[in-house]
């Protein structure tokens, strides 16, 4: 199988603020991204690693550079195909949670679908799936405040998977959690990767973390100053014998 | 995302700061309140008006005099109220004060000018009845009446039907103070008869005129007093009034009341064209018009208290919503980050900008006609302030001004709306996210 990058950066730019207030938060990243793959984007705090996540994300515009997703120039694309890009296309799972807190955990779940407009009954069903998937669908009824902080990643990670995404961006998905509720949360991103081959993109200043990835982009003051593989894992790219090529998805972005 | 949901959410939200909505939805409350409270009293004035107009000829009523005798009924009314107005002088010619009769010529012109129905032009006579008596009572009771005027008119009746103009009998309309009084109610004195007698002042000869009862009279402001009979009757009755009078005053006429088309032409064209010939017209809102520009002040001003009240709702809608984008910015920022447009956001905040309009206004309308129709009884009821006016609902309310007041209300809401919800639609989800 040839290597087809899902996601191809070229000389990112990032800066915030004017003039004297100006910042440059990357500066100059070069990046391709595989169907499949599992990278860990690694770096100190304030080294810009949310803000290349965003980007790639389509969260955020770059203020020079190209993303290309699925070899198509994003900078191209109009406000109704990105917004649709990351409802249909991609997941998150953010640093702080980022639930509704008195809405019910089923309600939290099923936000992408009812955003993009699904029948009530078909969006129940998706959710109940999802959420035994994270094994929390007995909480489904609850409140999403009254759940422990790792019980609430894993509804934010089945809110993540609800839509079959082919990439989920993680911004430190275990940051906030004890170890072995981090493992359990890691157990089931790899697991997401390895079974359904969606990509995972994990932000993380946790070095056992980053290790579990099959690359890790180091970056620091808004540059990518090293890559490195997996030791099990080859590092050409080639995803040959890792999974099940069956399984990898490929997005096609149509013309609009 | 649906329509519905987002509808769904907009409900979700307001309830969410429930005191907050709540409050907000009062200020609304009030303004529709005395905006549909006004339209309602406004309503009802204008339906008593309008029956009342009807029962005098309606809108394309003119009572007709000469140019003459109109200056000199005002000089009159000028020499006793200022004084600086010269005096009429006496005219051997002019029968009454100053009143110089309507001319066979004007008469023929009358007829010609467009736009006034010919047919309609009936000569107005003043009928001079001694008593009203009936077999039911042996007491004798004053009474005026006149000959019902022509054109399209309804008479508000409480029971009975109208008059026929042309019928070949003597027919007579009452009003219900002398129902009880002959020995009848209001039911069955209809196609019973009464007497008119006329006594001669000379020879204290009496003479009786058997009219029977078609209808009884609803009260009102501008017929009262006023007893209608149909044409014959008028005639037959002023005949006897003035069998003693000279021939050239008989045939005399000094007031018509006549139709035009009020549709097609304007009352002041029409005025024009009878002052070119010497005579003055009025229609029946020069008549009772000071009635109406009463109420129709009182209830302008009450109307701009609703309206100054629906703009203070307006800032508190604004404010309200304000604090709801400030509050829920990260709740925006997730919605826009997985997915939602910009315009689904503006509509969401818009939706519940309109749904506190919606709400405050549907608490509004209801509770002014809840109130309204407690109004209408209690004044109704024995002793009540209307007890005289069974026909005269003081609140009336209409569908097309619940609809017309609930739609304002929404719309002004939806404007209050655009504000925060525009910040809201702007809102950047990274910025979103990151906000604390
Ligand atoms: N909206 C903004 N305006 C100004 N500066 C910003 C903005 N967003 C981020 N920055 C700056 O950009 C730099 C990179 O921020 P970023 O959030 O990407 O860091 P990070 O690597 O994710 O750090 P952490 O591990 O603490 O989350 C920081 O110095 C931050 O102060
Ligand atoms: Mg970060």
């Amino acid at each position: 199988m040839s290597k087809r990058p899902l996601l191809c950066v070229r000389d990112l730019h990032k800066s915030y603020g004017k003039r004297d207030a100006k910042f440059e938060a990357l500066r100059g990243i070069d990046l391709d991204i595989f169907e499949g793959e599992s990278v860990a984007i690694i770096g100190k705090s304030g080294s810009g690693k949310s803000t290349l996540m965003h980007l790639l994300a389509l969260l955020d515009k770059p203020t020079s550079g190209s993303i290309k997703l699925s070899g198509k120039d994003t900078s191209k694309l109009h406000n109704r195909k990105l917004n649709e890009l990351r409802n249909k296309e991609f997941g998150f799972v953010f640093q702080s949670f980022f639930m509704n807190s008195n809405d019910t955990v089923l309600n939290n779940v099923i936000l992408p679908l009812k955003i993009s407009g699904v029948g009530f009954r078909e969006r129940r069903r998706r959710a109940m799936e999802a959420l035994k998937i994270v094994e929390l669908d007995d909480k489904a009824k609850n409140k999403a405040n009254d759940l422990s902080g790792g019980q609430k990643q894993r509804v934010c990670i089945a809110r993540a998977i609800i839509n079959n995404p082919k990439v989920i961006f993680a911004d430190e998905p275990t940051g906030n959690l004890d170890s072995a509720t981090g493992e359990r949360i890691e157990k089931l991103l790899f697991g997401l990767n390895e079974k359904k081959g969606i990509t995972l993109i994990i932000v993380t200043h946790d070095q056992d973390l980053a290790d579990k990835c099959q690359r890790q982009i180091h970056i620091a003051d808004g540059q990518i100053f090293k890559e490195s593989y997996r030791e099990d894992f080859d590092g050409d790219g080639d995803n040959d014998g890792m999974r099940d090529n069956n399984n990898i998805h490929h997005i096609d972005i149509e013309e609009e | 995302m649906k329509i519905l949901d987002i509808i769904k959410d907009a409900n979700a939200n307001l309830l969410r700061n429930k005191l907050r909505s709540f409050l907000t939805i009062l200020a609304i409350f009030i303004g529709s309140f005395s905006i549909i409270s006004t339209s309602a009293i406004q309503a009802g004035v204008n339906d008593f008006i309008d029956s009342q107009v009807d029962s005098y000829g309606g809108d394309g009523y003119l009572a007709i005099v000469s140019k003459d005798s109109f200056d000199a009924l005002e000089g009159l009314q000028g020499s006793m109220g200022d004084g600086n107005k010269t005096p009429i002088e006496y005219n051997p010619d002019k029968i009454q004060t100053g009143m110089s009769p309507i001319t066979d010529e004007q008469m023929e012109k009358l007829k010609k000018i467009e736009g006034i129905d010919a047919d309609s032009i009936v000569e107005q006579k003043t009928l001079d009845i001694t008593y009203i008596t009936s077999k039911e009572t042996d007491k004798k009771y004053l009474v005026a009446a006149e000959a019902l005027p022509p054109g399209n008119v309804k008479v508000d009746v409480v029971t009975g039907k109208q008059l026929d103009l042309r019928a070949d009998e003597y027919q007579i309309q009452l009003e219900q103070k002398y129902v009880s009084a002959l020995g009848y109610t209001n039911e069955d004195i209809i196609d019973k008869e009464v007497q008119l007698v006329v006594v001669d002042e000379y020879t204290r000869a009496e003479k009786t005129f058997d009219a029977k009862v078609v209808g009884v009279i609803a009260p009102g402001v501008v017929s009262m007093g006023q007893q209608y009979t149909n044409n014959k009757l008028a005639d037959d009755i002023y005949e006897e009034n003035t069998k003693y009078y000279p021939d050239e005053i008989k045939t005399q006429t000094f007031a018509v009341a006549a139709n035009f088309d009020y549709e097609k032409y304007s009352v002041d064209d029409i005025k024009d064209k009878l002052e070119e010939i010497g005579l003055s017209g009025m229609t029946i809102e020069d008549i009772i018009g000071t009635i109406k520009t009463f109420f129709d002040v009182i209830l302008t001003v009450f109307k701009i208290f609703g309206l100054i009240a629906l703009i203070a709702a307006a800032i508190g809608i604004i404010n309200t919503l304000f604090m709801s984008v400030q509050e829920r910015t990260r709740e925006i920022g997730l919605d826009k980050a997985l997915g939602m447009s910009s315009s689904k956001v503006f509509l969401s905040f818009s939706l519940e900008a309109i749904a506190l309009g919606f709400w405050g206004s549907v608490f509004g309308i209801t509770v002014s006609m809840i109130l309204g129709n407690l109004v209408n009884t209690a004044f109704h009821a024995e002793g009540g302030f209307l007890e005289a006016f069974p026909t005269f609902n003081l609140a009336t309310y209409t569908i097309p001004d619940i609809i017309s007041v609930t739609v304002l209300i929404m719309v002004i809401a939806f404007l209050s709306g655009t504000l925060p919800a525009r910040r809201a639609a702007h809102k950047n989800p990274i910025d979103a996210l990151r906000y604390e």
